[in-house]
């Protein structure tokens, strides 16, 4: 029998090392795109892990990545209703353009363009479509497992994609016309 | 396929999330039509700019060293609170505690023993619900733990632990006999309100062990002690099994 508190603790933080852990770059990457800033990303991954670690009991051993994305992913979507954070604004990041005129490398500015170009895009969908993009280019979920971590119908998972790609390319293009590439 | 279908499909064509068959027929009109295959295109050359030149973001490591704190200090006020612990509401806490003890072990195990574990599972709430719309509930009725006990002397290979919590809410309703995967098992009956806990004993290893689940709004769980395992199913939520099975670990 498991008696006193001595073995629990350590068995309770393996646990933690091993389901929760190896996902946090994927963590994060979901929390600063839903969350569009470092210092909001970083609170809710905080945030989410410890709810993760509470409530581990509610983890019945299937995907974990899928799991824990759905925490966070739940963390960020209410602290953006809490916060009513800027809801569909594109920043335009003047850093980004001003780290790349230093170099002298054309290749370089043009890749520099393109970055931001996509980031500010990215960032301008709404953020019921940007967290399926997300989702399914970046952590390259399957339409399932999308459904899964935020909560909808797997029909839904796929109009709100299609609609994303569809916007997203709209605003690249737009993007580089004004630019003149 | 027309070209209104296809447009419909190409999406899911790139992300692999088509069968063979639509696969087929959404590439056979895309052969064919110009205007389609250039949206294909579009999508594709798309997904790998993302994936070429859109940020990908690492947790700092400052982040993650964060984390790391906030856990063990949260594992160390549990610790502290186990210490201090008796009040019920710790009792609740150890017995969580005990369930990640389980989840720990069996994650590892989770994967390949699967099957085993849904086996056992499927057999114990066959067994519960067998016990409630049969007849066969109780072969000794007894709310005294003396009086249950010595009543599976030698009908078992082994003695299982019998208590009567009515302390705690939950009365001993007496024992009886039931076989599961095979072998006997000692079936304890307890009430909960309405509710009827059945809690299912045998020696360690004769079946494997897992962590708590639910199924069909059932919920089961388990814990080990003195060489036996424990398993409690009902219907009542989790929580107040956890609390049985923390007042029962006492």
């Amino acid at each position: 029998m498991v008696s006193g508190p001595a073995l629990p603790r350590p068995a309770r933080l393996e646990w933690f090392e091993q389901i929760v852990v190896p996902h946090l770059n994927a963590a994060y990457n979901l929390a600063r795109w839903l969350m569009r800033n470092d210092d909001d990303a970083q609170d809710a991954v905080q945030e989410a892990s410890l709810r993760a670690y509470r409530f581990f009991d509610g983890y019945r051993g299937g995907d974990p990545k899928s799991w824990l994305l759905a925490i966070v992913r739940n963390t960020c979507m209410t602290w953006r209703r809490r916060t009513q954070r800027g809801l569909s604004t594109v920043v335009f990041d003047e850093t980004v353009h001003g780290a790349a005129h230093e170099s002298s490398a054309e290749e370089l500015l043009v890749d520099a363009g393109r970055r931001s170009a996509l980031r500010d895009c990215i960032e301008g969908l709404p953020v019921d479509y940007r967290e399926v993009l997300i989702l399914r280019e970046f952590e390259e979920m399957s339409y399932k497992q999308i459904a899964e971590t935020a909560g909808l119908p797997i029909g839904t998972v796929m109009s709100r994609l299609a609609r994303a790609r569809q916007r997203l390319e709209e605003c690249v293009s737009g993007r580089r016309r004004a630019a003149g590439v | 396929m027309n070209c209104e279908s296809a447009r419909q499909l190409i999406d899911q064509l790139l992300d692999e999330e088509l069968d063979a068959g639509l696969r087929i027929e959404v590439r056979g009109h895309l052969a064919d039509c110009r205007a389609c295959l250039e949206a294909y295109a579009r999508l594709q050359d798309q997904k790998a700019e993302i994936q070429g030149y859109a940020p990908h973001y690492e947790a700092p490591a400052a982040l993650v060293a964060s984390i790391r704190a906030a856990v063990e200090r949260e594992a160390a006020g549990e610790k502290a609170a186990l210490a201090a612990g008796t009040k019920w509401r710790w009792a609740a806490v150890a017995a969580s505690v005990l369930l990640a003890v389980s989840l720990g072990w069996n994650f590892a195990t989770l994967r390949s023993g699967g099957v085993n574990r849904d086996l056992v599972g499927e057999n114990l709430l066959t067994s519960h619900l067998r016990s409630l719309i049969g007849t066969h509930l109780l072969d000794v009725v007894s709310t005294d733990q003396h009086t249950v006990k010595p009543w599976f002397n030698g009908k078992l290979d082994f003695s299982p632990d019998v208590r009567d919590l009515s302390g705690g809410g939950f009365p001993l309703a007496g024992g009886r006999i039931d076989y599961l995967a095979g072998r006997t098992v000692a079936a304890l009956v307890f009430h909960r309100r309405q509710h009827v806990i059945n809690l299912f004993v045998w020696p360690v290893d004769a079946l494997a062990g897992a962590s708590p689940w639910s199924r069909q709004g059932f919920n089961l769980v388990h814990w080990e002690s003195g060489g036996l395992n424990y398993w409690a199913v009902s219907d009542i939520p989790v929580s107040e099994l956890q609390q049985f099975q923390a007042l029962y670990e006492e």
